[in-house]
């Protein structure tokens, strides 16, 4: 007879799981009042949404407190885990999700917005994300990790347009084969070390001393092309570019900002002990993806005649920059990424609202696609201040001081020359340097060319609602007075990351 | 008020602009005179309340900007930095004064004020990162200048001035990290202040690497053979007004950034890149005044004209003695305005026949006398003629060197005379023999717009060639400081020797025997 198991309710330290069901609650909601009275204005929903991750940022300023009270927290079984690191991902999605919902109260009726299920699935998917970076639970990385993508498989489907279902499609295909990746990368690891606990496999491998380093490499293996996958790192990315473009221009920023966080801080969790334990290969093979990456995009993105898939694969080129973080692996390299996210999030986020708004619902004859340069020519004679909010985002991108994406660029560089990695850093900045060219391309369409579309400058803010207007707003002050905030930001971030241990 | 004088500096021009958005076109040219009249007078005051026998820096401000970095928003102002600042404010003013009718000129001046900010930020910044964000910033209006009101390759030129400049300073920044680092680790804090830097005495391979570092970032701005053909494309399309801030200001921004940075920081690397500099130097002097001959062009000989004596300033700079740097501070100045002056007129000619090209012309001194006075005043100038500003300057600039290298500085000076060669040949072509063209008969001489931008100009040209002393004492005094820093610095072999050593009073030893002699 097996005993009884006594569990205190104590131990289980239920408030860790707060911040995950605040949006599962609000989901569930939505779809019971539909269930209750069909054809509610997507208003609603949207307010109800942005309510309840409201809630959720609450929740973790709760938990932040707690946290720089009394250090990390476990909880339910040891498998949920409050740390820095979670606290400050989850921050960044919860932030950013606030900031991408209001997207849907467009001017053009676009239909996925329609839907009540639309929004339930992005609070499913939010709670997915806080699940993925909130453990170091294998199991529950892999749960939280495919419940976010599933969701996120549909929001891009739900666009309905033909190229939406080969995005939603594509991606789905590539995420199942991560997904494989990722679990038989976990199989391996808990073959070897009977545990599925980040932090006790990095301890019982260090006891062992790399004993089994064959399998270990194996397991590496698969987990880095798992995450190489989620990060779009070259050449594990070619389904971004086609999803972005599928995707609707919101629906694009935030995939380029929210999962690739989620998938950061897993992989900081999971590669700082590999990175510190003196593995030569994995070095190598991270420095070749951080620089490939970086490098490669750059060369794709400074060909591309659409903005969105120019802006596709600069955020490709952006993961790679900040990938090297993860290689670098200091506190300082660490804090640097979760400074470069958060500018990171600001700029791209503006960015893509400045396609959203831009977005006409049918294409004119004359316009190859949404979003292709020509569209943007001469934009400053018939749209002045779109176009100088489109090309202060663009100089942020390019890393043009003193606005937002500069501050995260130097701090980044920094690390990679304070650990002595001088190469990584000169070619870092002469990446940056590259990207300055198809930034900038952008920025001769709209002040230096002739108009070609659109003679009165109304396509410009096509889709241009007060609540889209906002989100620009935001994302501009915050790409201008970036540093205002740079001090306190940084203090808060290395305190967190340095309090968790990376 | 003086405490944040350079602040204001800064940033009256930005607001200006920005206000200026909200002015009607029609007035808008009245403003921007105005704002930058403002401006002006308040750089003139800054002379005035500067007190020339101080060495260091005056006026310094500080705030923190990301302290935890060692990031602060530092001003100051030098005897080195106070005539460029004049110089920056003096231009806007003069360029936006002389604009002629071209389209959207009310986006043009708001450019030029906010490019005006950028300029006077490089210059007053005594932090490695606020100077790093107006350098960078700078370009941003440049760009659109060019961009949006040059010629027909406008496109072309403006994004290759952007991209030169942009990668050659990445390289700078990343420079400019190991710096805050190298300080870190001598002292446990992070600073990007540069007074903070200058006490840093760094091992001579350190030294050599950061040198390289931002020699990229400073040399592509100067521009220096080989990276000046951006300067070119970008003098050849550009708008008038584009060219003389271009020529005037910006590129000093590099040739000031040498003197800020890679002086005082690598001594001992500057010594050790001495002579390769030196050749560069001279290569830019020799070749591009070569070059500048071949024009068709007119707007093209200046532009050549103007790499040709920016090598000289070079050439001053990493003299490293007091001449020498005094000098090339000096001609910074003189190139301003002479070249300035020069764009300046070729705009006027350009406005009138909208072609740049000299065999268009001949025998306009006889239509348009007062013009080809001017003209010949600046050319003389332009050429190092005695009594004119630019000789003080280039005198100097060789003066410091020839205690360095007598045969280089030979070389330079014949190179002076390939530059009187192509400026008087040019200055033929256009002016003397018989008015062929049909189109020029008729032409009208500088009316009155043109002389209220021109007329100061001769007259600074002339003033400071026969009495340089008050701009130039205050730039010896701050010069003397930073040799003296340098030599003290100086830790190899090489950079005591070729760095000299102020303090140890120089003493002149009469050989007995001679005097014997004369007895």
């Amino acid at each position: 007879m097996l005993a009884p198991i006594n569990i205190s309710m104590e131990s289980l330290n239920v408030m860790t799981l707060a911040p995950m069901l605040i949006p599962v609650v609000g989901a569930l909601l939505i779809l019971v009042i539909d269930v209750i009275k069909g054809g509610l204005h997507k208003s609603l929903y949207v307010v109800l949404s942005l309510l309840f991750l409201a809630m959720d940022f609450f929740s973790l300023l709760d938990a932040s407190e707690i946290f720089t009270q009394n250090g990390t927290v476990l909880g339910m079984f040891d498998v949920m885990l409050i740390d820095g690191l979670a606290l400050l991902a989850q921050f960044i999605i919860v932030i950013a999700s606030m900031l991408f919902i209001p997207l849907a109260l467009t001017n053009k009726r676009f239909h996925e917005f329609s839907y009540p299920e639309f929004f339930a699935l992005f609070l499913f998917m939010i709670a997915g994300f806080q699940f993925m970076v909130a453990t170091d639970n294998l199991i529950l990385i892999f749960v939280g990790l495919e419940t976010a993508s599933l969701a996120l498989y549909t929001l891009i489907a739900m666009h309905n347009r033909d190229k939406s279902f080969e995005a939603a499609v594509k991606y789905f295909t590539m995420g199942a084969l991560a997904a494989g990746f990722f679990s038989f990368g976990a199989m391996v690891f808990y073959a070897l070390t009977g545990s599925v606990e980040i932090n006790k496999i990095a301890l019982v491998l260090a006891a062992n001393g790399y004993a089994d380093i064959g399998y270990v490499l194996v397991g590496v293996s698969f987990m880095l092309a798992a995450f190489a996958f989620k990060l779009s790192l070259i050449p594990f990315h070619t389904w971004a570019p086609d999803v972005y473009e599928g995707s609707s221009a919101p629906m694009a920023g935030y995939m380029s900002i929210v999962p690739k966080i989620a998938a950061f801080v897993v992989a900081m969790r999971f590669f700082e002990f590999l990175v510190h334990s003196g593995i030569i290969w994995l070095d190598i093979v991270l420095y070749a993806f951080v620089i490939i990456t970086m490098t490669v995009a750059n060369m794709w993105a400074l060909v591309q005649t659409d903005v969105k898939r120019m802006l596709a694969y600069s955020s490709i080129s952006h993961a790679g920059f900040v990938m090297a973080a993860i290689l670098i692996g200091t506190t300082q390299a660490n804090s640097a990424l979760f400074l470069y996210w958060v500018l990171f999030t600001f700029t791209n986020l503006g960015s893509f609202t400045m396609l959203w708004i831009s977005r006409q619902k049918s294409l004119p004859e004359h316009q190859m696609s949404d979003h292709s340069y020509d569209k943007f020519a001469g934009m400053i004679k018939t749209a002045p201040v779109p176009a100088m909010i489109m090309g202060l985002f663009m100089l942020s991108l390019a890393g043009i001081p003193p606005f937002a994406l500069f501050w995260g660029k130097i701090y980044l560089i920094s690390s990679a020359v304070t650990s002595g990695y001088t190469i990584l850093a000169l070619i870092m900045a002469l990446n940056s340097a590259i990207a300055g060219y198809y930034y900038l391309k952008l920025i001769v369409y709209m002040f230096m060319k002739e108009p070609v579309v659109g003679a009165n400058g109304h396509i410009y803010v096509a889709n241009a609602t007060l609540a889209l207007k906002t989100i620009i707003g935001i994302a501009a002050v915050g790409t201008i007075f970036a540093f205002v905030a740079i001090n306190p930001l940084l203090e808060f971030i290395t305190a967190f990351v340095y309090n968790s241990g990376y | 008020m003086l405490d944040h004088i350079l602040s204001l500096l800064i940033f009256f021009p930005a607001l200006a602009a920005v206000f200026g958005f909200m002015i009607q076109k029609e007035s808008m040219r009245a403003y921007g005179v105005a704002v930058s009249a403002i401006e002006f007078a308040l750089a003139l005051w800054l002379w005035y309340v500067f007190d020339g026998n101080v060495s260091g820096m005056q006026f310094m401000e500080s705030l923190p900007l990301v302290p935890s970095f060692g990031i602060n928003y530092i001003l100051g102002v030098d005897g080195i930095s106070l005539f460029i600042v004049i110089l920056a404010a003096f231009f806007t003013m003069i360029g936006i004064a002389s604009l002629t009718d071209t389209p959207n000129v009310k986006y043009m001046i708001i450019t030029l004020l906010f490019l005006q900010m950028t300029m006077v930020g490089v210059f007053v910044a005594l932090d490695a990162i606020v100077f790093y964000i107006f350098w960078e910033l700078s370009l941003v209006p440049m760009l659109y200048i060019i961009g949006a009101w040059g010629g027909p390759l406008r496109i072309y030129a403006s994004v290759k001035f952007f991209l030169y400049t942009f990668t050659g300073s990445l390289v700078m920044l990343v420079g400019m990290l190991f710096m805050a680092y190298f300080y870190y680790q001598a002292t446990g804090v992070w600073s990007f202040a540069i007074l903070d830097w200058y006490r840093l005495i760094l091992p001579e391979s350190f030294q050599l690497w950061l040198f390289a570092a931002f020699f990229i970032g400073f040399a592509i701005k100067v521009p220096m053979f080989p990276f000046h053909t951006w300067l070119p494309y970008a003098h050849g399309q550009a708008p008038t007004i584009g060219s003389v801030i271009l020529a005037a200001i910006l590129l000093k921004m590099g040739t000031y950034a040498f003197i800020r940075f890679s002086l005082p920081m690598f001594p001992d690397a500057s010594a050790f890149f001495m002579v390769p500099i030196a050749i560069i130097a001279i290569i830019m002097i020799v070749y591009t005044a070569m070059v500048a001959y071949a024009q068709k062009d007119v707007k093209q000989v200046v532009a050549y004209s103007s790499i040709s004596h920016m090598g000289v300033i070079i050439l001053g700079t990493f003299a490293l003695n007091v001449e020498g740097i005094s000098g090339s501070i000096f001609l910074m100045i003189a190139h301003g305005v002479v070249s300035g002056a020069l764009f300046l007129l070729v705009g006027v000619i350009y406005d009138r026949r909208h072609t740049k090209m000299m065999s268009e012309f001949g025998g306009l001194a006889q239509v348009m006398p007062r013009y080809a006075t001017i003209f010949g005043l600046m050319l003389m100038a332009s050429v190092g003629m005695p009594l004119t500003i630019n000789f003080v300057g280039e005198f100097l600039s060789l003066l410091g060197f020839y205690q360095q290298s007598h045969i280089l500085t030979l070389l330079a000076g014949t190179a002076i005379i390939v530059g009187a060669i192509y400026m008087l040949a040019a200055y033929k072509k256009m002016f003397f023999g018989e008015v062929t063209k049909e189109e020029n008969k008729n032409l009208k001489d500088v009316n009155k717009r043109e002389w209220v931008a021109l007329l100061p100009l001769g007259i600074i040209t002339i003033w400071l060639g026969i009495y340089p002393k008050p701009v130039l004492e205050p730039i010896n005094n701050s010069v003397k400081s930073i040799v003296q820093l340098m030599h003290n610095k100086a830790t190899t072999e090489l950079g005591k020797e070729r760095i000299p050593d102020l303090v140890k009073p120089k003493v002149v030893i009469i050989e007995k025997t001679i005097i014997e002699e004369v007895h």
